[in-house]
């Protein structure tokens, strides 16, 4: 007797269903709805952790225990990367900061576990170009219904995904200027690079993903640490 | 023309067919889960949470309505039950492709108005139908630890929210508030709209 990796005519249909059920699905338009408050929603909340943070830090410097803090340096942000992302407007970005670090945050608990869901049932990844084509692929069209349009790698670690028209900001627009716009759309990158991060560290990768942006075309360079 | 609750199902589903672009839910459920972890580590106060959770929903549901008016045919309802019929069986069927079961109020007594009125008859019970989700997709994967229970986290507030404000939109006021969850140990989970009055069309202020 042979075993035969299909079910065969014994396990019925509904078995298998259960077993292996289709995900379920829901409307993209109300996720987009949602995510544009979720944005809001953080931005507040925000605010509202660092208005406590500060009011601890004050009450700890009345009381004199610890120092006064030091008057403001000038910020040097071109060359320091900041979690995954690189900074490239230096000074005005700094109250959204906190916004994108949780929306990363957030990415980053989304890719984990969305990686986990798509990749059940899949065969061993034999090397980082295939986890990295997994990305290109299957996370792509699970979170943004298309697969990426060009890779590119310098076989050393570097690869670069480029999308021609990014889901998450490909309707974004300003009416102020186009760099107006191209900087909105830098923080609604966040939560798509982290969900990128996200999903390289549930499969054993520590990279840094760094997104550019070309409305509506999005680059995110990938930085992963030479193989053993 | 009065529509029967099966006419509503089949709109739901030839809506919830038709909508051209269909996400993996579960990506919802971590999205929107994320975004509660981070909210109370933000507010620190469950009460707090949760009144930003309906806020939230209220922006969203202001936006939503616009969507299912502009895609769906459905005309004026007649009464505020065919409104739970509504937003039971084709509402949440073409954005979450979930039924909820819907029960209404007792019938009220046949003197007392339906809406609130100045003088208001302190009596009178203002109708409610009651919406029971055997699934609900935001708290798939979702467990709340012991002080998320004793501070009072209605996790799944957002929807009480869309309630409010997609309703508004439609010039009906209302307060939706979970009854139960099964989140909480609760057996249902069941959200409880209720009817505040209907809204008059308002001149914007500085116009009179």
């Amino acid at each position: 007797m042979s075993i035969s990796a299909a079910p065969g005519p014994s396990v019925a249909p509904s078995l298998a269903a259960l077993a292996d059920p289709q995900p379920r699905l829901m409307d993209a338009a109300a996720m987009d709805y949602f995510l544009i408050e979720a944005v809001q929603a953080l931005r507040q909340s925000s605010a509202v952790a660092d208005a406590r943070a500060k009011k601890v830090e004050d009450e700890m410097i009345e009381a004199g225990l610890i120092p006064p803090p030091p008057p403001p340096q000038v910020k040097v942000k071109k060359d320091a990367p900041r979690d995954s992302m690189g900074g490239a407007v230096p000074g005005a970005e700094d109250d959204e900061e906190g916004l994108r670090a949780r929306l990363e945050a957030i990415g980053l608990h989304v890719g984990a576990n969305i990686t986990e869901r798509l990749c059940h049932g899949r065969a061993a990844f034999t090397d980082t170009l295939d986890i990295v084509k997994f990305i290109c692929k299957d996370l792509w069209s699970a979170c943004w219904d298309k697969q990426v349009d060009n890779l590119r790698t310098n076989h050393r670690g570097v690869y670069v995904l480029q999308d021609n028209s990014f889901k998450p900001i490909a309707r974004i627009s300003s009416w102020e200027s186009r760099s107006d716009a191209t900087k909105r759309a830098r923080l609604y990158a966040a939560m798509p690079a982290g969900i990128i991060r996200g999903a390289l560290a549930r499969m054993g990768l520590n990279g840094t993903i760094v997104p550019e942006i070309n409305l509506p075309q999005c680059t995110f360079q990938v930085k992963l640490p030479k193989s053993p | 023309m009065a529509t029967s609750s099966k006419q509503y199902k089949a709109i739901g589903e030839d809506l919830w067919k038709g909508r051209t672009e269909k996400i993996n839910a579960e990506l919802f459920a971590m999205t929107y889960g994320a975004l509660v972890v981070q909210l109370i580590q933000d507010y620190e106060d469950y009460a707090e949470v949760n009144k930003q959770l309906e806020k939230m929903g209220y922006n969203i549901g202001t936006r939503l309505i616009e969507d299912f008016l502009a895609r769906s045919n459905i005309g004026r309802c007649a009464d505020f039950k065919e409104t739970g019929e509504v937003i039971a069986k084709v509402g949440f069927k073409s954005f979450l492709n979930i039924t909820p079961a819907v029960t209404h109020s007792p019938p009220p007594a046949p003197a007392s108005p339906r809406s609130s009125t100045p003088a208001g008859q302190p009596t009178a019970p203002q109708p409610y139908f009651t919406l029971t989700l055997d699934e609900n997709p935001l708290a798939e994967f979702v467990e709340l630890p012991e002080e998320a229970l004793e501070g009072g986290l209605w996790f799944s507030n957002v929807l009480c929210g869309i309630l409010r404000g997609a309703l508004e939109m439609v010039q009906i006021r209302v307060e939706a508030q979970f009854v139960s969850d099964v989140l909480r140990g609760d057996e249902t989970t069941e959200i409880r709209v209720k009817l505040v009055k209907y809204l008059e069309e308002e001149v914007p202020v500085g116009d009179d």
